[in-house]
């Protein structure tokens, strides 16, 4: 018998809320009122527990259901494209990090053409240009409307200095 | 100043162009954001975030009802001309409204969504301005043991009511509290779970972290459909006129009255319960106004009345939730609870005390929700053309824009990388949740009502420490009690509906025989 995403799923939380309630008993007791700071993260980590059990106590009943009724063909589930979404995370990623070493609008004209492409090859030269228009526009629309009309100091680059 | 004089200046400070241009600049985001498929109003409001930061309260405010009016409005385009819904408020509208597009009537389907949403947002807003002092007087009465199990109440409630699982959604809104006690505690300022991570010294910042919920969990489905069959596909090329008689589409709308009526007040309730939405708002009007129909077959045929029934509840639900969030400081859904955090990070603090402590900002938010309707049709109007070739606008493109917008808003909050590195985990964390199928609003509800949760808790059992106040007082009382009977009800209603789908598949089975 094998966990479901749910079953995962209630793990996980159920690890993060014991991790959480050990760290609990660090905490120094009450001081000025009857209960500390120790008291309400517990009542929450708890609950989170019991539900995170409740969670894999479900699923591994559905699993032993699922087992014991006869098998029937599952409905197709739309195809995803998990790759697109894995190199989205990671450019998001560089992004983030490239962010404070090369500055705004550099980091984030590289960021938006990379995407783009990613996403979608562009086919003719006619969209590879509206892909680094769509660039430029993002990098300097944002950098002016922000830095000069809304007072928000975009991040400067501690590599290039812009 | 009495409180119609108030209104009528408020009007008017609303309609001087420092304070028209972000509420019309927010009305085309709104429209625009509504309509394209995948990006919702939640996601629009994250994005005109930023933009907020370095106007004034009321500025910004009103740029986020513009989005909100013109969001809810902009999704009805979408599903009545390509049957996709622009936002989850609008997949009623696809019943009626795509049908009557097929028939060649896609100018009398699209605004017969507008004129209603128009109609049944000023009835909305009437209830907004006449009740919402009457609410905050109420809620003065309220001590903090109401008010700890008033937020119990919502938290439960919304758990409850979203998603298939009820323990799915009472886990989200735990794992939303779990996320607010990390950072000092409020008394005595121990810091809890930072790990020694400095950063972390003034907990999970609020604004990124809802950013961050939303981001990824909206705009990566989207992303895993690209370049395989599940793409939506529509004619980019399809001609579409929406030109119309306004006055038969009026007629149309006003000519049942009492159904009009009825929606819009579902719309209102729907609103003013905590964080349900408009995504159930528009399936419950419509399931209402069919019922009471004199020709409930020709629902889904394409008749007006599905369209009136759903628009003017998704946007008379618009005017609840922003009842709610004046009020009590519950935010009635995601988009409010993006305005609640705007708010916050102004200094203002939404609740009984709103209006009285802040007029301007609160007659200032009655006009710009009363002014944003005419400017909602306005904006439709004059941009009728361009709709259905904005709907079309490739994710490719989109997607790339959005990510920047919420990078900024993160980072502009406090001018520091730390908003953008929480960005960065809770996107992890809401696409996660997607992908594991928890609903994503309990969690936002209680990041919102987390701190005030344990402030009064701790301020109750300062005053008194006898725990079974909770219980006795008769307000506080009740309303626990009605928490364990909206988890009790959402348990009965989801075992019903899979009895009703087993029982459903064992016939289908048998037919087979």
């Amino acid at each position: 018998m094998t966990l479901s995403r749910d079953g995962v799923a209630g793990l996980v939380c159920l690890a993060i809320s014991l991790a959480m309630l050990a760290l609990t008993w660090g905490l120094p007791p009450a001081v000025m009122v009857p209960i500390g700071p120790a008291f309400y993260p517990r009542v929450v980590v708890i609950t989170l527990a019991a539900l995170s059990l409740l969670l894999i106590w479900l699923d591994l009943s559905a699993a032993r259901a699922r087992a014991a009724a006869p098998p029937v063909a599952a409905a197709p589930s739309p195809p995803a494209n998990y790759r697109l979404v894995l190199a989205t995370f990671i450019e998001f990623g560089l992004y983030i990090v490239l962010l404070p070493l090369i500055g705004f609008r550099l980091s984030t004209f590289l960021f938006v053409v990379v995407l783009q492409v990613t996403l979608e090859w562009p086919q003719s030269n006619v969209r590879w240009a509206l892909v680094v228009l769509i660039a430029v526009a993002t990098s300097v629309l944002c950098h002016f409307i922000f830095e000069d009309y809304l007072s928000v100091l975009l991040p400067r680059g501690t590599w290039t200095g812009v | 100043m009495n409180h119609y004089e108030l209104l009528l200046s408020h009007i008017w400070i609303i309609l001087q162009w420092q304070y028209l241009g972000p509420l019309l600049a927010g009305t085309v985001a709104g429209v625009i954001g509504g309509a394209l498929p995948g990006v919702t109003i939640t996601m629009t409001v994250i994005m005109v975030l930023p933009f907020t930061f370095g106007l004034d309260p009321l500025q910004g405010l009103a740029a986020m009802i513009g989005v909100y009016v013109g969001g809810s409005a902009g999704g009805s385009i979408t599903a009545s001309l390509i049957g996709i819904p622009g936002t989850p408020s609008a997949v009623a509208t696809i019943f009626d409204g795509f049908p009557m597009t097929k028939k060649g009537e896609a100018g009398r389907s699209v605004w017969v969504g507008v004129w209603s949403a128009l109609i049944g947002g000023a009835l909305g807003g009437i209830v907004l301005i006449e009740f919402t002092g009457p609410f905050a007087s109420l809620a003065l009465e309220f001590g903090p043991w109401e008010f700890f199990s008033l937020f119990i109440f919502a938290l439960t409630m919304v758990a409850g009511l979203v998603g298939k699982s009820v323990t799915k959604g009472l886990l989200s809104g735990v794992i939303g509290l779990a996320v607010t006690i990390v950072g000092p505690d409020p008394i005595m300022g121990v810091q809890r779970f930072t790990l020694g991570i400095h950063e972390l010294d003034g907990g999970f910042p609020f604004l990124p972290v809802l950013i961050g919920i939303f981001a990824f969990a909206q705009l990566m489905p989207d992303v895993e459909t690209i370049g395989t069959s599940a793409q939506p596909v529509a004619d980019p090329n399809r001609k579409l006129s929406l030109r119309v008689s306004h006055l038969s589409v009026l007629w149309d709308i006003i000519c049942r009255p009492f159904m009009l009526l009825w929606v819009t007040f579902i719309g209102i309730v729907i609103g003013v319960l905590p964080a349900i939405g408009g995504s159930a708002a528009n399936i419950m009007a419509y399931d209402q106004a069919k019922k009471f129909s004199k020709r409930p077959e020709k629902f889904g045929t394409g008749i007006p009345e599905g369209i009136v029934a759903s628009e003017a509840s998704n946007s008379a639900n618009v005017a609840g939730s922003l009842m709610m969030i004046m009020a009590f400081g519950i935010p009635g859904d995601a988009v409010t609870a993006v305005m609640m955090g705007g708010l916050t990070m102004h200094g203002i603090q939404p609740g009984p005390l709103f209006i009285s402590q802040h007029p301007k900002i609160a007659y200032g938010i009655y006009a710009a929700y009363l002014v944003a309707l005419p400017l909602m049709v306005a904006v439709i109007w004059a941009g009728s053309r361009a709709w259905i070739r904005i709907i079309m606008m490739p994710k490719s493109m989109l997607i790339p824009i959005v990510l920047v917008l919420c990078v900024i808003g993160a980072y502009a909050l406090s001018n520091s990388m730390n908003g953008v590195y929480v960005l960065a985990l809770f996107c992890v964390i809401g696409y996660a949740m997607v992908k594991a199928r928890i609903p994503l609003a309990p969690l936002i509800i209680g990041v919102v009502l987390g701190d005030q949760i344990e402030a009064n808790l701790i301020q109750a059992v300062a005053t008194n420490a006898d725990p079974w106040l909770f219980l006795t007082r008769p307000i506080s009382g009740g309303l626990l009690l009605a928490s364990v009977a909206s988890v009790a009800f959402a348990v009965w209603q989801h075992r019903r509906e899979n009895k009703r789908l087993a029982q459903a598949a064992e016939e289908e089975v048998d037919t087979d025989f």
